[in-house]
């Protein structure tokens, strides 16, 4: 029972990250139908600025994770206006953008690994050490604030996206981006400030990430999961990236602690398999209406 | 426009990055008179460099050294050593290319290295065809040895102690001086170094008496080792081993750390890094590991100040291991009397050389590393083992051990 209980704690740190993961994964898909898999090296490099921020420059924590926040949003933008606009421009076919993308991230992590070097660095311990004890339980002080900060940033997101005005721009230009934009809704505004957003979360996510682990090159191998978990949960929806990130964070986590660690990733992806095949657009996905 | 510049920019420095990186290759130190040509290699580049550097300077560093005192004597001869080293990358691939290279075109008389047991067991037809020892550094595998099928590979050699002595070591130490009596194991499964270590530790420690409570695994790469490790803490263990390399030892440890474990750790010879401790914290506070040798012994000591007058750096595992290889290749031409790979090869069967102590400059003669008797199977016998414990930020070497095989 103990040991239940502390796996339960073990997967739901994993899936509050691939939330934030996720999230950003779905939001772009919502308006641009395709996965940007370039998602992976941004949170990459949201782990790297959060880190020099505090290690060489000094900054609290807090202020760290808002320059990569800032960083990463800004890296994103530039991303959609140097590599996908001109795409975009000229009505290419999806499959150029899923190519432009995978392109993209290979060259912000070659990049990376030539300039800082695949050597994987560590964050400085700023919630202590130690775990929080309760009981028999173990809950990781990162792990604890990660899961706030988690929680905060997508409950903001969800209030923005369901309460303001621009939110509701993004979720009509989801819903029809012609009509919308006839309504008078710039899409190129609408597709900057996505990309923004989802840079934004991917910033965060790359440094929770980078305390919970280290900060390597690779980082963004990772996103293949919150890839995962979005589809799972109904790619474009927020709410379906949200549970299917959790339930996938749960579900690695009891195959390799009750099973083996060798089924964990088969078993995640017979499940997706599985729910493609069952129910295509996902747990919360309702084929092509309220996306956002 | 200007950023298309700067991409041309990127990619003309890429190029010329890959040029020179390629051309560092080969550095001979060509001379007239008698020279025997002695091979190396090992990765130069790649995840591995930091170690291939540290083998190929010592090996150019002591080839200096022994042809500034006048060569080696063959036969009554002085022959300068021409030292020849190539970068395999860590590929296995390019390791086969490096030593047919070594062997057929540089007509080198020995090879030694390469580091890792991935690189030597695909060289070992090379060696045997053509009748050219190698002697291996810190490939600990078995297989680099003895074949499949029990057969001793002729020519393979290595002055490190295998992963079965370095299990049976970690057993030991964990059962009769640490008196633990049940171990869980937490073990890279794709990894063959790792999966090998925990078998062998697995099958001593049950042999003496005690009982392994938790096997659990995880794949390379791997970041996350909570679930594994929760099943760990349920299984209560004396003691944790972790025969794993030492970033993904830093992570775990720190991972057990969070979720309350206290146990102490134990690992082997992938643990030994100038950033293990930087990575882990104070994770790895109290735990021991079994290394090649103890860095800051007496016997060390006058080569590794020379290497760092000569490099600015400190010398890594790696430096010394080449440093014992090359000593008992030396040591087998001298007694040869020859230059000729097949006669290097019988004296190198009778190899007994006693540690060196540090004085008088034995380390030129001498292993730093321990007494290396080459055995029936072409590995030291009885070899020391030396455990080392974490105290802080210091690895304290602890005792050594040279168990019966």
């Amino acid at each position: 029972m103990l040991q239940f209980v502390q796996q339960l704690v073990n997967g739901l740190s994993i899936g509050s990250i691939y939330a934030l993961m996720a999230v950003g994964y779905s939001l772009v898909y919502s308006i641009m139908n395709f996965s940007n898999f370039a998602h992976g090296s941004v949170i990459m490099l949201g782990a790297y600025f959060g880190f020099f921020a505090m290690r060489l420059l000094g900054l609290p924590f807090a202020v760290a994770v808002l320059v990569a926040a800032a960083g990463t949003a800004l890296v994103a933008v530039v991303l959609e206006r140097l590599a996908y606009k001109p795409l975009r421009d000229r009505k290419a076919p999806f499959l150029y953008f899923i190519i432009t993308a995978m392109g993209a991230s290979i060259f912000i992590d070659n990049f990376v690994i030539a300039t800082i070097g695949p050597t994987p660095k560590m964050y400085p311990d700023v919630f202590g050490q130690g775990p929080i004890i309760l009981g028999d339980i173990a809950i990781g002080r990162v792990d604890l604030a990660m899961f706030a900060i988690s929680a905060v940033c997508l409950a903001a997101l969800i209030v923005f996206i369901d309460h303001t005005r621009l939110g509701k721009a993004i979720q009509a230009t989801a819903y029809n981006m012609k009509a919308s934009a006839l309504m008078g809704i710039n899409p190129s505004f609408v597709i900057i400030l996505v990309f923004a957003i989802g840079g934004a979360l991917a910033g965060i996510a790359g440094v929770l990430y980078g305390m919970k682990y280290q900060v390597f090159p690779q980082i963004g191998a990772i996103t293949l999961k919150s890839f995962i978990a979005a589809v799972f949960g109904g790619l474009g929806s927020l709410p379906g990236a949200l549970l299917g990130a959790l339930l996938l964070g749960l579900i690695e986590t009891f195959v390799s602690g009750y099973l083996s660690t060798q089924y964990r990733d088969l078993i995640a992806f017979i499940i997706l398999i599985a729910m493609l095949v069952v129910r295509p657009s996902g747990i919360m996905g309702k084929s092509s209406e309220d996306k956002a | 426009m200007r950023l298309r510049t700067f991409g041309i920019a990127l990619l003309v420095a890429s190029i010329a990055l890959a040029g020179s990186l390629a051309l560092v290759g080969c550095a001979g130190s060509g001379s007239s008179g008698n020279t025997v040509k002695i091979g190396w290699f090992g990765p130069l580049t790649g995840d591995s460099a930091l170690w291939g550097q540290a083998e190929f300077n010592t090996f150019k560093m002591m080839a200096d050294d022994y042809n500034a005192a006048g060569g080696i004597d063959v036969g009554g001869k002085k022959y300068k050593i021409e030292a020849i080293g190539y970068d395999d990358k860590g590929d296995s691939t390019e390791a086969v290319n490096v030593a047919k290279r070594l062997i057929t075109q540089d007509k080198v008389s020995a090879i030694v290295g390469p580091q890792g047991s991935g690189e030597a067991i695909p060289i070992v037809p090379i060696a045997n065809e053509n009748k050219i020892p190698v002697v291996a550094t810190t490939a600990t595998n078995p297989k680099v040895t003895v074949a499949d099928d029990g057969s001793v590979n002729p020519y393979m050699y290595r002055a490190c102690f295998t992963d079965p002595y370095q299990g049976k070591v970690a057993a030991f130490y964990a059962f009769q001086k640490l008196g633990k009596k049940s171990a869980a194991i937490l073990m890279t499964i794709d990894d063959p170094y790792s999966a090998g270590l925990s078998q062998y530790f697995k099958e001593a420690f049950e042999k003496l008496g005690g009982k392994v409570v938790e096997e659990v695994s995880f794949t390379s790469g791997e970041k996350d080792f909570r679930a594994p490790l929760t099943k760990i803490k349920a299984a209560k263990p004396d003691i944790i081993f972790m025969p794993n390399y030492y970033n993904d030892v830093a992570l775990s440890a720190r991972q057990a750390r969070d979720l309350g474990i206290d146990q102490v750790l134990l690992g082997g010879d992938g643990w030994p890094s100038e950033n293990l401790i930087e990575l882990a914290g104070n994770a790895l506070e109290g735990g021991y590991f079994i290394n090649h040798l103890d860095f800051d012994g007496a016997a060390a000591k006058p080569f590794r100040d020379e290497y760092k007058t000569k490099y600015q750096k400190n010398a890594e595992l790696n430096s010394y291991m080449v440093h014992d290889a090359l000593v008992m290749v030396i040591d087998a031409i001298k007694r040869a009397k020859s230059i000729k790979g097949e006669d290097i090869k019988k004296a190198l069967d009778t190899c007994d050389l006693q540690a060196a102590t540090g004085a008088n400059g034995d380390t030129m003669t001498n292993p730093i590393t321990g007494h290396i008797k080459i055995g029936p199977n072409h590995d030291p016998v009885g070899k020391t083992a030396w455990l080392t414990k974490i105290i802080g930020p210091d690895m304290k070497f602890q005792e050594s051990f040279a168990a019966e095989e």
